[in-house]
Formats: structure tokens, sequence, C-alpha cells
């Protein structure tokens, strides 16, 4: 997207609720370090965040082979890291080779690994590399995206010597930092700030021929808690918020003219909340209660009913103060590549989550309460992060819902990674309110969390002895996505799937918030983007109508 | 003297051995470690995440990992942050000066106000000073930090007057001497008239009521009637009379040096180890929960130890027995 031309100079200041824990893209785990990874490297082959398509990046251009398995990358000449070493095909071989060693434990490094087997690279001249793939796949050109290219020359000496995890920590000198993004490491101060300056060897030039960046520098200030984040960009302390809440949003919105800047909503993200049951298979586990409770969750037509029961609406109105979708399906409608059109949006009804409660052998005592066929009062727990004050009001929402339909819900606040040990770990749930989101919006990235025995298949991960045809189904549909490589038959797959999940409600979809962010209105060529990095993806391009 | 002072200094280490394996103990115990939120990303399988978990040792038993530890602090590296990938002990260091800096200061302020106007209280019982000193504390005590934090902020927000957060600017580096100074004491000045706002009506309360205690004593009866200006028998007779339990208090002031702010930090921003703590818990990154509590621990050690040195010196009781 070629945006405005804009003038050279200026600091931008942003805000980030924890600090960076590393530079290095290999161990990186956490979203700060890779923002601020993500304004300091570059990849190959990038997902451009506002059309959720692919572009040439550090390669100019790929070819790939007529059966899908090879791709042969061009490599763009005279381009120089930050150091102003230059950059060539052995730059590339090093970092998938740093990336794909097991001894790293890169998280990235699934990306690389293909029906369980790694992608191989090989250097065909300085300039020119081949990447082969152990089987055709999909969203081969996306793996590209935001593998950090790593020099060679400064990395591989560490890299030799067993160090290269711990390189490029935060207290390393900035000097022996060098990458290939638009900016580069000027100063870290622990706790407070880090500080980048544009690379003066930066590759990307505007129309005009204009070497980018345009900014001088982006501060990039810790401002962990979010009110204070919300207020300092009130103040003009910050010049872009990301991630702001729907209540800070109303807050800003009245001083909006006033103090200069401006609110976006761009609406809904990919990240969406849902309500899941436990599933698992507690046979060999001491949780008689849940194992109960479980032949009610197992149950479709109790799934629906709780569906139908929830008011989504109401949730987007009042939790998400209208800033935000309801769903029925677990892809959200900013994901416009995949979404499925098709599936039907349902409305908030009691009175027919009753009727398919009695047609299931479900009745009501004569207080109102909703009594299972074997004469047990139904009543169940929702898990949910205490941290996270939307997701609080929403347990509270649903509890309201059901206790329309006589179900007893309660709302079971829990620190989030105590949270997690009980889904992850030991089961100890019933039910549970989670969020997801990815940083892409293929659906390969989700093979972990539809296929049967995906690590992030939350409600039931426990060893399965025997599927239901639309899991099957649903598994195979995955699979067969996976390595179908024209859009629209991966198209007409994956809305199969969307339709699986929407008729089965393995997880019963809530809403998906919109994403909110504010800049000053001075910034230009600011086009937030519902992938991560939301503000900043194109920070080469923004500049300052008035330079301070 | 030596035996007293060598018998308490064992004493607080045994104290600091014994904080450290109830920390190590009591974390065992709090769910999930710090990569399980790495499993709410669909891209990173389970075995990733467990090679991580057995290369920084997470999986190992408590003995172990309370071994490495004590190995790792004998090398001053005080353990290792998951987070950050890198030692825990210059991580804890930096944030340490950052928040002796602004407790210090906020203590000093506190003292300052609070021995004067504690006294002038005592002195002028049920008049109008007093009633004012009082209902000054009460205020005070009755507003939660969080409110007063808040408003603070939201005064600075509004005014202009004050940054909203943070410890300095972010050209302070660009800046001379004397701007360095002016800029650091105008993103100090909030949260340390905070801080000082919250400990300050327990302490002035202290004072008054210790300084009320001597003047009704007979030396003081004695010392009026000999004629001795009322501020001479205040502050040069009545106030190292009551010094005793003030001395204590200014133990415990020492002591909670580096854990009162937790919650001040976090609202300013001010980089300091109350929000390393925080995010250190949140996140399960072990080391750095057990070093904090080292380091809050050492200093309430220290807190006390500096009092007793000093009631030792002030007081010829103590000396006496």
């Amino acid at each position: 997207m070629l945006g405005e031309s804009g003038h050279y100079g200026g600091r931008l200041v942003i805000s980030e609720r924890t600090e960076p824990k590393t530079l290095n893209p290999l161990t990186a785990l956490d979203g700060t370090s890779r923002d601020i990874i993500g304004l300091i490297s570059a990849d190959l082959i990038h997902i451009n965040r506002s059309s959720l398509g692919t572009e040439a990046a550090l390669a100019k251009s790929w070819e790939m082979s007529p059966d899908g398995r090879r791709y042969t990358l061009r490599l763009r000449r005279g381009v120089r890291f930050s150091d102003g070493h230059p950059f060539d095909a052995d730059d590339v071989v090093f970092t998938f080779e740093a990336y794909l060693d097991e001894r790293l434990h890169s998280p990235q490094r699934e990306l690389l690994i293909i029906s369980g087997k790694p992608l191989r690279v090989q250097k065909l001249d300085a300039y020119t590399v081949r990447f082969e793939l152990p089987q055709p796949y999909a969203a081969a050109e996306r793996l590209f995206d935001s593998i950090a290219i790593l020099p060679c020359r400064l990395l591989k000496p560490l890299y030799k010597e067993g160090k290269l995890a711990d390189a490029w920590g935060l207290n390393t000198p900035p000097e022996q930092i060098a990458g290939l993004g638009p900016f580069r490491v000027k100063e870290y101060v622990s706790g407070q700030r880090i500080v980048l300056e544009s690379n003066p060897y930066y590759w990307k030039i505007d129309q005009h021929g204009n070497r980018l960046p345009y900014l001088r520098e982006i501060v990039c200030l810790l401002i962990s808690n979010p009110d204070a984040e919300t207020m300092r960009f009130e103040a003009g302390e910050t010049d872009v918020i990301s991630r702001l809440s729907a209540a800070g949003y109303s807050t800003l919105e009245k001083y909006e003219n006033a103090r200069g800047f401006r609110l976006y909503d761009i609406g809904p993200g990919l990240e969406y909340d849902f309500l899941f049951f436990n599933v698992n298979d507690l046979v060999s586990r001491p949780l008689g209660s849940i194992t109960y409770k479980q032949t009610w969750f197992r149950q479709l037509a109790f799934r629906r009913a709780i569906s139908m029961a929830i008011d989504r609406e109401a949730i987007v109105r009042l939790v998400y103060q209208g800033r935000a979708r309801a769903m029925w399906s677990h892809v959200t409608p900013g994901n416009k590549l995949w979404v499925n059109q098709e599936i039907p949006t349902g409305l908030h009804d009691a009175t027919g989550a009753r009727g398919i409660l009695r047609n299931a052998g479900f009745f009501w005592r004569s207080d109102g309460r909703l009594i299972d066929p074997a004469r047990k009062p139904v009543e169940f727990s929702i898990l949910h992060n205490a941290g996270n004050v939307q997701q609080m009001q929403m347990a509270t929402m649903i509890q309201a819902d059901l206790k329309e339909i006589g179900i007893e819900a309660h709302a079971v606040p829990l620190e989030f990674r105590s949270m997690l040990d009980r889904i992850f770990k030991t089961y100890e749930y019933e039910a549970a309110i989670m969020a997801l989101a990815d940083g892409d919006a293929d659906p390969n990235v989700e093979m972990n969390v539809w296929v049967s025995d995906g690590g992030t298949h939350v409600w039931d991960l426990t060893p399965k002895r025997k599927l239901e045809p639309w899991q099957e189904e649903v598994d195979r549909l995955m699979n067969e996505q996976l390595v179908t490589l024209d859009y629209p038959s991966r198209k007409r797959l994956y809305d199969r799937v969307q339709r699986l999940i929407w008729e089965n409600l393995p997880v019963i979809c809530l809403v998906g918030p919109d994403i909110l962010v504010g800049a000053k209105k001075r910034i230009g060529n600011f086009h937030p983007a519902i992938l991560r990095n939301h503000t900043l993806w194109n920070s080469e391009q923004l500049f300052l109508r008035q330079i301070q | 003297m030596a035996r007293y002072f060598a018998r308490r200094i064992l004493s607080s280490l045994l104290l600091l051995v014994s904080v450290s394996i109830l920390s190590f103990v009591l974390l065992e115990f709090a769910p999930g470690d710090f990569y399980e939120t790495l499993r709410l990303n669909p891209r990173v399988s389970e075995a990733t995440v467990n090679a991580l978990r057995s290369q920084h040792g997470v999986n190992s038993s408590l003995p172990v990992r309370y071994f490495r530890w004590v190995h790792s602090v004998s090398k001053g590296e005080w353990g290792y942050s998951l987070a950050y990938d890198s030692p825990a002990a210059p991580i804890l260091w930096t944030r340490a000066k950052n928040t002796l800096l602004l407790t210090g200061t906020a203590m000093i302020l506190a003292w300052i106000i609070a021995i004067p106007f504690g006294t002038w209280g005592a002195a002028r019982r049920g008049k109008a000073p007093d009633w004012f000193v009082r209902g000054t504390t009460s205020i005070l005590l009755a507003i939660p930090d969080l409110v007063l934090a808040l408003l603070l902020v939201l005064c600075a927000v509004r005014s202009g007057y004050f940054p909203a957060g943070g410890m300095v600017s972010f050209d302070f580096s660009e800046m001379s001497l004397w701007a360095k100074f002016r800029d650091l004491f105008r993103h100090l000045f909030l949260p340390c008239l905070c801080l000082a706002a919250s400990s300050f009506p327990v302490l002035l309360s202290h004072t008054r009521t210790a300084v009320l205690e001597v003047l009704e004593s007979p030396f003081i009866t004695a010392a009026r009637g000999y004629g001795i200006p009322v501020r001479r028998l205040l502050f040069r007779h009545a106030l190292p009379a009551a010094a005793n339990p003030l001395i204590s208090l200014f133990g415990v002031s020492i002591g909670v040096l580096l854990s009162s702010s937790v919650l001040i930090e976090v609202i300013f921003g001010w980089p300091g180890l109350g929000q390393l703590l925080l995010e250190a818990i949140l996140q399960r990154d072990f080391f750095l929960v057990i070093d904090s509590a080292m380091l809050a621990t050492a200093f309430l050690v220290s807190g006390n130890l500096i009092a007793d040195v000093l009631l030792y010196a002030c007081d010829p009781r103590v000396r006496a027995n």
C-alpha cells in the first residue's frame, strides 16, 4: 500500500503495557517483544496487515514449482543490515537453520514443520534461495511472515558456541544488534522505555524514491496500567494508543476534537470470546461431579439450548458498548477472506431454548429450576479470567440469561494462569469463557484448535477413543485445506468447517470485539489494521505533519 | 554489645534462609507456570512448551530448584528470570534503586511533616491546631491509596502541570543537569505525595500520642515551672523523651521501603520493583518473585536492626539492660 509522501524527522511516542523481554526473534515469546522486533527486523515475504494478502519484502519475487513443494525466492540486491553490512542468501540459510534447531526451542519452529517434517532451505546463489516443503502447503508464502532474517556474520559465531538463545537481550549494546527493519535500537532504560531510531540503511523507498522511514525516532514507553495508558494518551504524552477498551474509547471520545487526536473503530479483529464445556475424558480422574455433568455437556441439544439462551446482542451493547459483533461461528466478520457469510445468525430465544431442552427430556420444577431426566437439578460453574473485566461481565450476563431457562450457573473468576492450569492440566472445571486470537487470518493457524488431537482443542484435550462423524469430517477438511493450493477450493472446505462448528457447537461463540485505537491527527499515513501490530504495521511510512 | 549484635545478625540470616525456603514451598502450590500461556497460541505445540519447561528446569523437583537458586545467589546472579531470559540480579537492582528513590523521598517527606505537626497537635491538645491535625489525619486515613493516586493522575492529566506517569521524560539524557533535576522532581512529586500522604497519618498519630504522654510527665511540669520557653520545651526536652516509639516506627518505615509502593508504582508507571513484582507474580516468573520477597525481608530485618542501634544509642535504659 503506497502512502502519502511524508516529511523526514520527528519522534513518535507509543506505549506498551508490558516491557519487551528480549530482542532476540528466535526466543521472543511475548507480544511486546514481538512488536518491537517487528520494527527492527524484516521478513522475506510479508503479510500486508491491511489487505491480509502476501507481498514481496526481502524476497523481491518468488516462484512455486508445479507440484507446490518447491519455492524459489529471489532476494533484493544492495540491501544492508542496520549496521551497514550487506544482506545475502547466507543470512537466509542461517536464519532458517537457527529457527529449525531443536535445541533453541524457538516458538516459531512449529510453523516451519509441515506434517512432522521440517522445510529445507538451500542457497542457489548469493541472491537466490530455494525452500523445499515435505508436501504441498496451502499457506506456504505466509510461513515467511514474521520470520525475522538474522545477520549470519554477527550471530553465527554465537550459534556455534551454543549461545545464540542468550544473544540480543535487553542489555545488549545497541551496536551489537542488527536488523533489516525500518528502525534500530538506540536506547533501553529498564522499566521505562525503549527508543528506536531510523535505520539509515533501510531498503524501502516511497513513490518518489525517497528512502524510508520518515520518522527519526520511535519511543516506546512502558505503561502497565490500562487506565493510566488512556489518561497519558489524553494528556498528550503519547501519540498512539492501541488496544483501547470500549470504556476507554468512550472516555476519550469526549476529548477527541479538543485534544487533537482521532479515535478509530476498525471493526472486529480476529479475536473472539467463546464459552465451552469440559468434555475431556475424565474416567481415570476423581472428578465425579464433573463427569456426571458431562452427560449434559455432551448433548448437542443442551449446548444448542445454552447457545440460544445467551443474549449476545446484550453482551455487545452492555459489555462492549456496541463496539463488538455478536458471533455464531468462530471466524469473525473482520476476517473478510475466510468468513462464511452463509452461516445464519441467531437470536436470543429463551422460549426456543426451553423447547429444545423439553424435547431432550429435561423438565422444570415448580420453582422454575431445570431438572435433568435423572431428576438432578442442572447447575454448573463458568470459569473466567479474573483479570479480564469484559469476561467477568459476560459471565455475569450469561448467568442471568441461563437463570431465565432455569439453569443455575455460577461465575467463577480465577487468576489467568490458574485458570489455564485447570483447562490444560487438571481439567477441574465445568465450563469456561476464553478468547482466542492469532497473528494471521489464514485457517492454517487454527489447525491446533479444530483438529481433534490439536494442542489448543481446549474443550477436549484428552486422547479420544471414538470420534463423532462431524469431528472426523472437521479433521479431514482441515487436513485437506492444508494441502489445497487454490483459494476458492480452500474457501469451500473451510466454509464447511465453519458450518460444522456452527451446527455442532463444540464451543459457543459469543462476540468478536472491535479493534479500537487512537492517534494524534498530525500523524500521516496512519491506517490501523486488524492484524497485530495494529497501529505500527506500516511504521516506515508514518510521518508527523508538524515536526516537533 | 558486640555479642548482642552478632546474635541479631545471625538470627536475621536464619530468618532470610527460612523465608527463602518458605517462598519456594508456597510458590510450589501456585497453579500454572510461566509457559502455560504459550498453550493458547495455536501455532505452538505442546512438545515445544514441554521442551522449554525442561530446558529452564521448570519441571525439576523443589529441592533441585532451591539448590540451583542458592548456587546462583552465591554467584551473584540471584536466579534466572524466565520472562527476561537473563539472570535476575541486574533486573532487580535497577528497579530496586528506582523504588528506593521514590519511597525514600516519600518517607523523608512524611517524617519531616509528621514530627512538627504531631508535636504541635500534642502541645495544643483539644484546641484548633489539634483538631486540624486530627481532622487531616482522619481524612487521609479514610481515602484509599488507590483513589488518591487516581485522583492525582487525573489532576495531572487535566491540569498539565505534572506528568501523568513515568520517572523521567524520554529526552532526559539530552537535558542539562538542572533540567534533569527539575524533570525528575516533576515526575517524582505526585507519586511521592501520594505515598507520603498514606504513611503521614500513622506517623503523625504516633508522634502526637508519644509527645502527649511525655508532656504529662512530672519533669515537663517541672521544666514549665522553671519558665523554659514552649518551643525549647517541646523540641529539646519532650521530643527526645518521646523518641523510643518513634525510633521503632522509623525502623518499620525503613523495613517497608521496598514493599510499600507496589500500587502507587503501577498507577504512576514508576519503573520500580513493585511493577516488576506484580508482573512476575502474574507470569509465574518465580525467581523474580522470590528475590523480591528476599529483598523486602532483608530491608525489614535491616530496619529493625537500625532501630535497635538507634535505641541503644539514644536510650540509656536500653544500654543498661
